[in-house]
């Protein structure tokens, strides 16, 4: 049942939001056991914004959300409920204010079931730097749910909600969608408040939703986008109505597929997006291949510049005004180092060295300057790409979900892993990924549609088509 | 050996906006600790920086009030660091893309000072040291106030060059409404720094930055400390160390803080939360013409247009409300060096001697332009005008209404004169005889006791007179 649906129903009274949400947070306790998609759950405060949703709905005042079961990100800031990036640094951080995507829910009495586990403060591809443990793939728990929005992604796969908030800095919406067989939508930077989203890498990162279908990722969209005063980089454009192109006739739309993208791809992630290709060809699609040159350099650009920004976001968890504070240490420097080395966790501290690097003084022109000039050759060569194609097809990832403890420890082929989606962030465009077929070993593959700035519309409607006419596997727990 | 002293300038000033830089907390000095601060200015996670645009505003003055450009484009960088003062760990400034650049001020003597750049930046917070408890207590209070930092080019030679410039910015900044450029309250911070080298020679020394520096006075005794200690060290042929050091205020010396080796690699980079600023033309043109008549603009008004000596002119202009005064006045009654006479004389001693401001006299500035035009048509003298001034400094009133109760109308005939006037020379018929034999000094004295013998309503004019025909 699609989010369209769920909200006829209950405002219909055929299902009441106290039933529902009791059904969710049921589930989970039977199954969160095993999958750990979920670091708090929010029991008590869940049941009442159900019952306090139900008022709104018998009252005939029911928004879009009201009443819906939703999961939120634990780098999210909600009110009163702890959030903690799954870091050990802010194991015990209870914010004091909303994140403005959540107070946008808020305002329409959406259900916020609990946060969701996650690489800690989302650098990761596997969700298992998490200090709470990783999560495990619903379709497979020998697997890696993918990251960082692998607790969001897994949530929705084993339907402990019935869509989720995640945030995607380099891949860590449409990734972990992809490994676990949902949607993954990461809209145009600056179309969702990142006000109350613990920063990793400020000029990348974007909340996104993870639903069961295209339609549903830009029906809980249309709900959190828009201009936001507490957030400066947020657009002026006019946002909403995101699923207002679903249904319409797609054919005649120019797809274009950057061959770059399929090299470096396992065969049958490569099989599985060319023939998404032939069906798109077979309704009136124009399919044809393009170049971005400058992916090789891609993968080097994202982890320098989100690195350099993350070093300076982590900063401020110093153990004096927030985060972990260590027993040790004499004086200043020794309680800064101690509490930052007993509160990170090693790829944090990876990511934080690197980062720092990039930005020294002597070093600062040959890493960090020289990503910025990468960064402008892709937006550049993108915009080219968009001069003669509508929408970009790539896979999500070079391979579906591995066997958990597998590849994560091999920092070097963990960052090469997110080649096909960390451009999309880089030019900060909108993408939505969704399961394109199954691997021999039943695991799904996703496939990515990439669109221009502030046109998620059309990619929601491109990839709602694919999915009207593709079976999604349910999972079984 | 005697060296030239090489000198440039950072001067930190904090804006006059009603809130922060980045929130809405409101911008003012003292009050209980940490009592203005919020989750934006505190660096909470996942708060994010909003930029006051009343403090683009007044960085844009400043930039104007010196001769510099105004940019069209003007962007933010973070500069990291940590300090437990600075609850991000990095402060949001101007780095790349300054919004102000290549302005000047000319100091006295006409010699030329390039300004580098002007960029905004904001305050961190304070951090209090209780000795008692053995503990070291943050107050974010100052967290995020806006400043802005102005740069100047190494062209200063003297520290009587600094002083003025100093002296200058001060006086500039505050007719523009963008600092108070209060020194003792730290509104206006002055880093000096300072290197030496040979009389002579084009090769800039090492240089040693001075902090702490609360005053105009202090400038000028820190750099000639500075000077003294830089040269024993060349003449004893040691080299200096690049370093930071306090001046010490009650000590009149400087101290290490840190040097060069600790020096901190700030890694700059651009603020991904703040999008750059941009100004339009129009938006630039707006801002200047909100720009009010600076000192040194008035000060040649004043020379040029009311007639009055330079020095007066820079008198008057030093505090603005102090020469907005005048000019009010001015504009009522165009007395202007009798005005200036008595701003200077004593309305300025009258200040003086109470600590007050002229923006709490008890008298309008029409009511000090009735008292000039009194003194100036003859009326009263202006002995007499300085004593009205003095009664409406007290009490108020009405310049004329004093006058006349207080007998101050000068006569205007001359009946009953002569009998005073031949008093006063029986009296002092020795001094009279010196006179007519050549001492010409004694008019003088004969002038002020017959003065004396008239009373407050003492016509000058017809005193002088009448004794000349007597003394003939």
């Amino acid at each position: 049942m699609d989010l369209c649906e769920l909200r006829k129903k209950l405002d219909g009274g055929d299902i009441g939001a106290v039933e529902l949400t009791k059904e969710y947070l049921d589930r989970i306790k039977r199954f969160d056991g095993e999958i750990n998609s979920y670091i708090t759950v929010c029991e008590a405060e869940a049941i009442a914004q159900a019952e306090a949703a139900q008022q709104v709905i018998d009252k005939g005042g029911s928004k879009p959300m009201t009443g819906i079961p939703l999961s939120v990100k634990d780098n999210i800031c909600t009110n009163g409920v702890r959030t903690t990036c799954a870091s050990r640094m802010l194991e015990d951080h209870i914010p004091i204010y909303d994140a403005s995507a959540v107070s946008r829910l808020k305002n329409e009495n959406f259900v916020m079931l609990g946060k969701t586990n996650m690489d800690e403060f989302a650098m990761g591809g596997s969700s298992q730097t998490s200090y709470f443990g990783g999560p495990k793939n619903p379709y497979n728990t020998g697997y890696v749910t993918g990251g960082s929005s692998g607790g969001a992604a897994a949530s929705v796969a084993a339907g402990l909600c019935a869509a989720a908030l995640g945030s995607d800095t380099g891949g860590s919406v449409r990734q972990p969608s992809a490994f676990c067989g949902v949607t993954g939508l990461k809209p145009t930077y600056g179309t969702v408040s990142r006000w109350g989203l613990i920063a990793f890498a400020s000029s990348l990162d974007q909340i996104g939703v993870c639903a069961l279908s295209a339609a549903d990722a830009g029906y809980v969209l249309n709900s959190i986008c828009g201009r936001d005063c507490n957030d400066a980089t947020t657009s002026p454009i006019p946002s909403g109505g995101y699923t207002s192109a679903v249904g319409s006739d797609i054919s005649g739309i120019r797809i274009g597929v950057p061959k770059e993208f399929l090299d470096g791809s396992t065969d049958e992630v490569k099989a599985a997006v060319l023939e998404a290709a032939e069906y798109y060809r077979s309704l009136g699609c124009t399919v044809k291949e393009c170049s971005l040159p400058s992916l090789e350099y891609a993968v080097s650009a994202y982890y320098l510049i989100s690195s350099a920004e993350a070093a300076s976001n982590l900063s401020r968890f110093d153990g004096i005004k927030y985060g972990h504070r260590s027993g040790l240490g004499e004086d200043y420097n020794e309680l800064i180092k101690s509490s930052r080395s007993e509160g990170f966790g090693r790829e944090v501290k990876r990511r934080i060295m690197l980062g720092n690097y990039a930005l020294c003084s002597g070093y600062y022109d040959a890493y960090y300057n020289n990503a910025r000039r990468i960064r402008t050759q892709i937006r550049k060569e993108y915009a080219d790409i968009f001069s003669e194609c509508d929408v970009i097809l790539t896979p999500t990832a070079p391979s579906p979900a591995y066997r958990i403890g597998v590849q994560e420890n091999d920092p070097v082929k963990m960052y090469q892993a997110d080649i096909c989606t960390v451009t999309v962030n880089i030019a900060g465009l909108p993408a939505i990924s969704t399961t394109c077929g199954y691997s021999a070993e039943g695991m799904p593959i996703g496939m990515s549609l990439i669109g221009r700035a502030f046109d998620e519309k059309t990619i929601i409607a491109v990839c709602d088509r694919f999915e009207r006419d593709h079976e999604r596997r349910e999972c079984v727990l | 050996m005697r060296y030239q002293p090489v000198i440039g300038l950072e001067i930190h000033c904090e804006l006059l906006t009603n809130s922060k830089v980045f929130c809405t907390c409101q911008n003012e000095f003292g009050g209980s600790e940490n009592t203005r601060v919020c989750p934006r200015c505190s660096g909470m996670p996942g708060t994010l920086p909003l930029l006051n645009q009343g403090a683009v505003r007044l960085a844009a003055k400043a930039g104007f009030a010196t001769n510099c450009t105004v940019n069209g484009y003007s962007s933010f960088d973070r500069k990291n660091y940590f300090y437990p003062d600075l609850p991000k760990a990095y402060q949001i400034t101007q780095f790349e893309h300054p919004i102000c650049t290549d302005g000047h001020i000319d100091v006295a003597g006409g010699k030329r000072i390039r300004i580098n750049r002007i960029h905004i930046e904001e305050d961190a917070g304070k951090l209090v040291h209780d000795d008692y408890e053995g503990v070291s207590l943050a107050d974010y209070n100052r967290c995020g106030v806006p400043l802005i930092e102005i740069v100047t080019e190494p062209d200063f030679r003297s520290a009587e060059e600094v002083q003025d410039f100093v002296t200058q910015i001060a006086q500039r900044l505050k007719y523009a409404g963008v600092c108070d450029a209060r020194m003792e309250q730290g509104s206006l911070r002055v880093d000096v720094n300072i290197s030496i080298m040979p009389f002579g020679s084009e090769e800039f020394g090492t240089r040693a930055e001075i902090k702490n520096l609360n005053s105009v006075k202090s400038i000028g005794r820190a750099i000639e400390y500075e000077i003294q200690r830089q040269s024993e060290i060349l003449d004893g042929g040691g080299k200096v160390v690049q370093e930071t050091r306090r001046y010490n205020e009650n000590r009149d010396d400087t101290k290490p803080l840190r040097s060069k080796e600790e020096a901190h690699d700030y890694r700059y980079f651009p603020e991904p939360d703040i999008p750059p600023v941009l100004l339009s033309e129009e938006d630039i043109e707006a801002i200047r013409k909100e720009m009010p008549e600076l000192p040194h603009e008035r000060s040649k008004r004043y020379t040029e247009e009311y007639g009055l000596p330079a020095d007066d002119a820079s008198l008057l202009t030093a505090q603005k409300e102090f020469s907005d005064f005048y000019d009010e006045a001015a504009a009522s009654e165009p007395e202007y060096r009798m005005i200036s006479n008595l701003m200077l004389g004593e309305v300025s001693h009258l200040l003086n001697e109470t600590g007050s401001d002229i923006t709490e006299v008890k008298f309008s500035p029409a009511e000090l332009a009735k008292t000039a035009k009194l003194a100036a048509d003859g009326t009263v003298s202006k002995g007499a005008a300085k004593e009205i001034v003095s009664i409406m400094f007290k009490d108020g009133g009405d310049p004329r209404r004093i006058a006349q109760e207080h007998g101050f109308i000068m006569d205007t005939d001359a009946s009953g004169l002569d009998e005073v006037i031949d008093k006063v020379l029986a009296e002092n018929a020795d001094a009279a005889e010196k006179y007519k034999n050549g001492n010409a000094k004694l008019f003088g004295f004969i002038m002020g006791q017959a003065i004396k013998a008239c009373g407050k309503s003492a016509n000058p004019a017809l005193i002088k007179e009448a004794l000349n025909k007597k003394l003939q």
